[in-house]
């Protein structure tokens, strides 16, 4: 009861003038946050893949560094890859920026949950798929890619879809390493106008525009894919 | 020309095929049959390189399939194999289905892959279905086309692993139709079956097979009117008697 009056009371309070006064900060941080999300959401999908693929191939070498990547990559925290990107490349000499560590970061920490997500699809198809490809002469690498990974791919839609929404929230991480990003964005508009639930309710509300359309998306297509079949 | 030499295979410690020697020559239909786990299977899919074996030699026309130079990608492209459960690609088109390996393996252009394609799906007596997926056929008419596929690589060789075991018994005909016409053209053909009337009538030879040993090896007539063997006796009358 008291939350629910907790809410209105917000609901009535809410000032908009704020996403008037300052939509062109939020903009542009959505507009960062879209970019960053779509570049890393291929990204993490190919090399996703790729260690997938690694993590069940017969070369022992490519297997190992396929598990290690995987282990390493999903046991730290996004803002540990995040941080080693910004600050610890730059102690290499190699000066990123926030948005392009940041995107790299996501990427690769997002890559290591989708490759297990393709490896548990590719698992998934039947035998006798690899048997008919292989025995009529392609090579391994043509069956993956021809036969394997598109059924593979289809079966793991669903937990795909859910990395996807979960990258697009990690990305306000970047907040922290200066992404510019929605969030980033955010915390600007917080420290000018010490408003901060207000701030944030409206960031959240960009988020929702990048994500419920994605997890629309993702649904349709599980559903397209499931009646081709 | 396919020749095993003094083959063993070994599941760790199980003894799959025991010196295993046998040569087939081109244009000959060779039925493998035996009981069960006698390892036909796994003799079978050693001519493609789906089993490795242990030791001793086996030979693909001149070339060493044990041997690591060997490409075996280039060895498979000349045998076609049909499998039990069709392993037809259910995410293609029938006609992608078969034009697949032809396009990708040999560099055939896609025109002359189709018109192979349809000539093959013409051949297996279902010139119908090339735009349909595999789940919209019936067992027979899913197996007719995993042939047409393995035909379409115009193999030397092909190789039928119990191709009517999965079928309704009203489909086998069919299939069996294709694959004895098949033979008569002067294909190559190793097949593990327990269909004895195809056996009898197609085979030039039968290859008996028990806990991966050959026991007999005997052209069909021999083999069906007096098996040699004591274990060929009770496995035929197991399975023509009931």
């Amino acid at each position: 009861m008291l939350i629910l009056i907790k809410l209105s009371e917000v609901e009535t309070e809410l000032n908009f003038s704020i996403l008037v006064d300052y939509f062109d900060m939020y903009w542009d941080g959505f507009k960062a946050t879209l970019m960053i999300s779509f570049i890393a959401l291929i990204a993490s999908f190919f090399i996703g893949a790729v260690i997938a693929v690694m993590r069940i191939t017969p070369i022992a070498p490519l297997r190992w560094f396929g598990t290690a990547y995987v282990e390493f990559f999903r046991n730290i925290p996004l803002l540990v890859i995040a941080f080693f990107f910004y600050f610890g490349t730059d102690a290499l000499g190699l000066r990123l920026n926030g948005f392009t560590a940041g995107t790299i970061a996501l990427s690769i920490y997002t890559s290591a949950f989708i490759g297990e997500a393709i490896r548990s699809g590719i698992l998934a198809v039947p035998k006798g798929q690899t048997e008919a490809a292989r025995s009529s002469g392609l090579t391994y690498i043509q069956t993956m890619r021809m036969i394997i990974l598109p059924q593979a791919i289809k079966i793991v839609i669903p937990p795909i879809g859910n990395q996807f929404i979960n990258l697009v929230k990690n990305s306000s991480i970047l907040a922290l390493i200066a992404g510019a990003e929605l969030m980033y964005q955010a915390d600007l508009i917080s420290s000018k106008t010490y408003v901060v639930f207000d701030v944030y309710i409206f960031a959240a509300v960009f988020y929702l525009i990048i994500t419920i359309p994605l997890s629309i998306g993702v649904g349709q297509l599980e559903k397209r894919l499931a009646s081709s079949n | 020309m396919i020749s095993f030499e003094n083959v063993n295979k070994y599941y760790g410690d199980f003894h799959v095929l025991k010196d295993i020697n046998l040569t087939i020559q081109t244009g000959e239909v060779v039925v493998i049959i035996g009981p069960s786990g006698s390892g036909k299977s796994t003799l079978l899919r050693c001519i493609n390189k789906l089993e490795t074996i242990t030791d001793g030699t086996l030979m693909i026309n001149d070339i060493k399939l044990n041997d690591k130079k060997t490409d075996i990608n280039k060895v498979r492209r000349n045998i076609g194999m049909v499998f039990q459960h069709f392993n037809l690609y259910p995410h293609k088109t029938v006609l992608e289905n078969i034009t697949l390996a032809p396009i990708n393996v040999l560099g055939v252009s896609k025109e002359e892959a189709k018109k192979t394609a349809e000539y093959y799906l013409d051949k297996v007596g279902i010139p119908d279905k090339a735009s349909s997926y595999p789940s919209q056929l019936s067992g027979g008419q899913q197996q007719r086309v995993a042939i047409a596929r393995g035909l379409a690589m115009k193999p030397e060789i092909m190789l039928f692993d119990e191709p009517t075991s999965a079928l309704d018994p009203e489909m086998v005909g069919e299939v069996l139709d294709v694959m004895k016409a098949l033979a008569k053209e002067g294909m190559t053909m190793v097949v593990v079956t327990h269909e004895m009337g195809f056996a009898k009538e197609v085979g030039d030879r039968i290859v008996f097979i028990d806990q991966g040993k050959i026991l007999e090896e005997a052209t069909p007539a021999e083999f069906f009117a007096e098996p040699k063997e004591e274990r060929a006796k009770v496995f035929l009358s197991r399975i023509l008697n009931h």
